[in-house]
């Protein structure tokens, strides 16, 4: 290499771009290929709840009318005629114990935990949280039985009955509420709560009146995926409530028991009857259809309060 | 002493002998806050290091230096706001009206109530302009509605708010602009009828309009509240302060009158940081 050459090189450094066409070609490839699996991942993840909703709808359509949905099963084997009016009254009696019991507790906690709790106390905490719920349900009913249901040694004696399987439920549902109330405070920016201590609020002024209103959408969508968590139980149920093909008589004690759906949908399907097999898919309809109405309830709740607390 | 006699202007040489203890009593009283041996730990970060210095009654003062240097800490010691950081430790005395701050019979809500607070963003609270006033009044158990409105209507016109807020009292904070926001976050702290304002460099995210009617507020204020601003804006420090202090890695460099401060800086590294060399 000449001298010359060489100087021109070093004038052209400040210039001189190496492109590497055949990586530029390549780059555009590996991005279609990313961009096709992450579709083909939704796909995938998506095809189940397609194809259940498809198989309930095609199997069980021809039962799905209001007689279905407001009447009490009759019939033999039972349910053979009628309709599910007792599960359906029995998950509205199972809600709502259970958030009685895990809409305090759960927001409770989850605003004490990112609020006033202290650091290592609070990684304790949130770990047990964790852990609860990875619990197997099944493991939640045995629970709920020795507690609440079962007529023998400690515990409160409520026999099969509605408020045994709401507060098992209750509880499986309040882990839940806890770590999403807490993520949802600690969404809400600093500054907020730092400007109501600045004024001279005292820390459960600044929480009432700022944050949780400001948090308030994300605690609905808290309650609104515990309760969407425990509607679909099927095992604490087992131990706790059983099943009422009728209606309840009370909540505790003999005639406490309710119908339950996911409870109705696991007996109708080891019933050795067609009729109760399409029953049972019909009512998996409806199950969904209140996931879904609960799920677009919830959030129309949750914007309409968001918008009154705003004008407060 | 020393210190007092240079910034004050009082030379006690020309006073009788007599009226000296007047005269001491005199500088007590325009004193509204004073800070003395003050250290702060941030675990085992010495963070700041034997502060001592005093702010006068109705005075803006300036507290100057480069970013990571304390300021804003040792803005927050001056209400406590302080106590909620987690592993933090605090050793010496900050007086105010000559009572200790950190003593143990000061209720810190009624300290805060006195020392408000204007933070570096605009924070106003997702509710409506009108309670955003009006909760500064509701927490300290104020009912009367017609005192409310009224107050909220004082407020926001000493802000310089009021023409232009009017008829949207009732919409959410969050529709008014940045420089708006931050006025209204001015209004609020002074709702509770405070008698010093902390500012952590209020106008640092504003554009240049609001910067300079937030700036002409602060001028006016002086004759109703002590002003201690936390700034890195040297121009602005020097346009409206009386007072300026220069803290370096939690050191307090320099504390005098500002024309002093900009024109005969003591300190060498005062000096580099006027001049723009940090």
């Amino acid at each position: 290499m000449t001298e010359k050459e060489n100087n021109k090189k070093t004038e052209d450094a400040g210039n001189y771009f190496p492109v590497n066409k055949s990586y530029i070609k390549r780059k555009k490839i590996y991005n279609r290929i990313a961009y096709a699996s992450a579709a083909l991942a939704f796909i995938i993840g998506a095809f189940p709840v397609f194809h259940i909703i498809y198989s309930a709808l095609i199997i069980g359509y021809k039962y799905l009318n209001w007689n279905f949905v407001s009447t009490l099963p009759s019939g033999f084997p039972i349910g053979a005629k009628g309709g599910i009016l007792n599960a359906i009254i029995g998950d509205f009696y199972l809600v709502i114990i259970a958030s009685c019991l895990a809409v305090p507790l759960g927001i409770g906690s989850g605003l004490y935990l990112s609020l006033f709790g202290k650091k290592r106390t609070n990684s304790i905490i949130r770990l047990l949280n964790e852990l609860m719920i990875g619990i197997p349900s099944v493991v939640w009913g045995i629970m709920g039985f020795y507690i609440f249901s079962t007529n023998a040694g400690l515990g409160f004696h409520f026999g099969f009955s509605a408020l045994a399987a709401g507060l098992t439920l209750g509880f499986i549902m309040t882990p839940i509420v806890t770590l999403l109330t807490e993520q949802a405070v600690n969404r809400i920016p600093a500054s907020y709560i730092e400007g109501a201590l600045a004024m001279g609020a005292t820390k459960w002024q600044a929480t009432k009146s700022v944050i949780v209103k400001a948090a308030m959408g994300g605690i609905f969508t808290a309650v609104l995926l515990g309760v969407l968590n425990i509607i679909g139980q099927t095992a604490p149920l087992l131990f706790t409530n059983y099943y009422n093909t009728g209606m309840p008589t009370g909540i505790t004690g003999p005639g406490g028991a309710v119908g339950d759906l996911a409870m109705l949908i696991f007996i109708y399907i080891h019933e050795p009857s067609r009729i109760l097999h399409y029953k049972a898919e019909a009512a998996s309809v409806v199950l969904l259809f209140f996931v879904f109405a609960l799920d677009i309830g919830m959030r129309l709740i949750s914007w309409v309060t968001v918008k009154i607390f705003e004008m407060l | 002493m020393a210190e007092i006699d240079n910034n004050n202007n009082i030379n006690i040489n020309n006073i009788d002998k007599n009226n000296i203890d007047n005269a001491v009593d005199n500088i007590k009283e325009e004193i509204k806050i004073e800070v003395k041996n003050l250290n702060f730990y941030y675990g085992d970060y010495h963070l700041l290091k034997d502060i001592n210095l005093f702010f006068k009654k109705n005075s803006v003062c300036t507290i100057l230096g480069p970013s990571g240097c304390g300021k804003s800490s040792f803005l927050r010691t001056l209400n406590r706001m302080n106590d909620y950081t987690e592993g933090s430790k605090l050793k010496g005395e900050v007086l105010l009206d000559g009572k200790n701050i950190y003593g143990k019979s000061i209720d810190v809500v009624e300290l805060r109530r006195n020392v408000g607070m204007v933070f570096q963003n605009p924070n106003p609270f997702p509710k409506t302009i009108f309670e955003n006033i009006a909760f500064g009044l509701k927490i300290h158990g104020i009912k009367n509605k017609q005192f409310i409105a009224e107050r909220v209507e004082k407020c926001l016109k000493y802000a310089g708010l009021l023409d232009e807020v009017k008829d949207k009292l009732h919409k959410n904070a969050f529709s008014l602009s940045g420089g708006q926001q931050q006025r209204l976050c001015i209004a609020r702290a002074i709702a509770t009828n405070p008698s010093v304002l902390l500012m952590d460099e209020p106008t640092a995210y504003l554009d240049p309009a609001s910067t300079a009617t937030i700036l002409d507020l602060i001028a006016n204020f002086k004759k109703f509240y002590t002003i201690i601003i936390v700034s890195h804006n040297i121009q602005q420090a020097g346009r409206i302060s009386d007072y300026s202090g220069f803290f370096l890695n939690g050191e307090l460099i320099e504390f005098s009158k500002s024309g002093d401060f900009f024109t005969r800086p003591k300190d060498k590294r005062t000096e580099n940081f006027i001049t723009n060399r940090f």
